[in-house]
């Protein structure tokens, strides 16, 4: 075993200069800042939903598509609060109001319009293409986050990992109510709810492989 | 340090209340030691080779005393600090010299402390030490006393065998020796002492296999 002074010197020599960190609040919003951008080219090569100028006059509507964008702007400042060190890990809060908001429209839509659900509603084609969009924006935008995080690796994987995945399944959410009308509303809650339960749950259990992953310790 | 708190500038002040607050013999809280550190982790994430050595090793008894409150084993408390530094190393660029350095380090070692507990009690409870009243195992072979018996039994094959293959095996197999130490040492070629060791070994396993059998 290496002694700790030879360790120290060993450090030493390869002490090259750093690039220090952006404050965590501006490394959020520069992947907000990507998010968007996707959603932006998702806009331009996907069409946006048709009824969306309709349901944007509907407060419900634009209460739970506010929660979720909330919930990924809130959940993307604290996975890069909490991949600081010194940070305290009571910033994974942060998000909780505006996913409770979110996960009470969406669970108050489903209350009121579940009679809605027919069964000639669950088509096969629209939930590949749903599940198509799901991909096309998670998979980037995770990956994204796994880059920007990846100090995090040797200091807080799996709540990075789970605040994380939050956000990116909050943005996603934000997505596909945005490009895909979904009236029958247990399946919103079963897009919505179930990918951001799955994403944070992968993150959680993943996080730590998947962080020494892109950054190998 | 005698001076009164009011001489001084209220922030300064303010940071040394908050130091004698928490634990007074803490290095890491104490914030003329701090300042010194943070000043030092500044200038060695511009590449200030001397700064960050002087960092590193007044930080390492600090560790060391962090380690030894959760961890009684020395070697593991020595991995610790180990760990602890070349996280510091690795993450050295999340540190942000407007803030102070104490929390930052204390937060990393806590982390890398808590790892090797983490380790150590996984490894601990799946492994057991071995020690000497476990050196047996469960086939029946292995428990019979008779260890010596068997030893016997091959030096006595070992005698039974022709002149020309007992030497060979003695000298390259009990006394260890190279084929060119033991074709000096004997007068054999090295081919020759290569085919008698391969006969010796052939009749060796002959002998014992018949006697294992017998059993």
């Amino acid at each position: 075993m290496i002694t700790t002074p030879d360790l120290i010197e060993s450090l030493v020599a390869n002490a090259a200069p750093v690039r220090r960190l952006r404050p965590p609040v501006v490394r959020a919003a520069g992947w907000l800042l990507f998010a968007a951008l996707m959603l932006a080219l998702l806009a331009v090569s996907h069409e946006v939903r048709p009824d969306l100028a309709l349901r944007l006059r509907q407060p419900d509507f634009v209460i739970g598509i506010a929660a979720s964008l909330a919930t990924g702007v809130l959940a993307a400042i604290a996975s890069f609060i909490v991949s600081i060190p010194d940070r305290s890990r009571i910033w994974l809060l942060l998000p909780l109001p505006a996913l409770f908001v979110w996960v009470s429209t969406i669970g108050y839509g489903c209350l009121t319009n579940w009679v809605s659900l027919q069964p000639g509603s669950l088509l096969l084609g629209d939930e590949a293409g749903c599940f198509a969009l799901l991909v096309l924006t998670g998979v980037p935008l995770s990956l994204a986050m796994l880059i920007m995080l990846r100090h995090a690796s040797l200091l807080a994987p799996t709540r990075a990992g789970i605040s994380g995945g939050l956000a990116v399944a909050a943005v996603t959410a934000t997505a596909l109510s945005i490009f895909h009308n979904h009236d029958a509303s247990a399946i919103i809650l079963i897009w919505n709810f179930g990918t951001a339960a799955l994403l944070v749950a992968l993150g959680g259990t993943f996080g730590r492989r998947m962080f020494s992953w892109v950054a190998p310790h | 340090m005698s001076s009164s708190p009011h001489s001084r500038a209220p922030a300064l002040s303010l940071v040394r209340e908050a130091a004698a607050s928490s634990t007074a013999r803490d290095p890491a809280t104490h914030s003329d030691r701090t300042l010194d550190w943070s000043i030092c982790m500044a200038r060695a994430q511009g590449g200030d080779r001397e700064a960050y050595r002087r960092l590193l090793e007044e930080i390492t008894p600090y560790l060391r005393s962090l380690a030894a409150r959760r961890v009684q084993n020395r070697g593991d408390i020595e991995d610790a600090v180990q760990e602890a530094l070349l996280t510091v190393h690795a993450v050295r660029h999340t540190y942000d010299p407007t803030r102070p350095f104490g929390p930052w380090l204390v937060a990393i070692a806590n982390r890398r402390i808590v790892d090797g507990l983490r380790r150590r009690g996984r490894s601990g409870s799946r492994e057991t030490p071995l020690d000497t009243e476990h050196e047996t195992f469960a086939a029946p072979e292995t428990n019979y006393h008779e260890a010596a018996s068997e030893a016997r039994a091959l030096r006595e094959a070992v005698e039974a065998l022709p002149p020309g293959q007992r030497e060979a095996v003695r000298l390259l197999k009990l006394e260890e020796m190279s084929l060119k130490e033991a074709a000096a040492a004997s007068g054999m070629s090295v081919t020759a002492l290569k085919v008698a060791t391969h006969r010796a070994l052939k009749n060796l396993r002959k002998l014992l296999g018949s006697k294992g059998e017998d059993k």
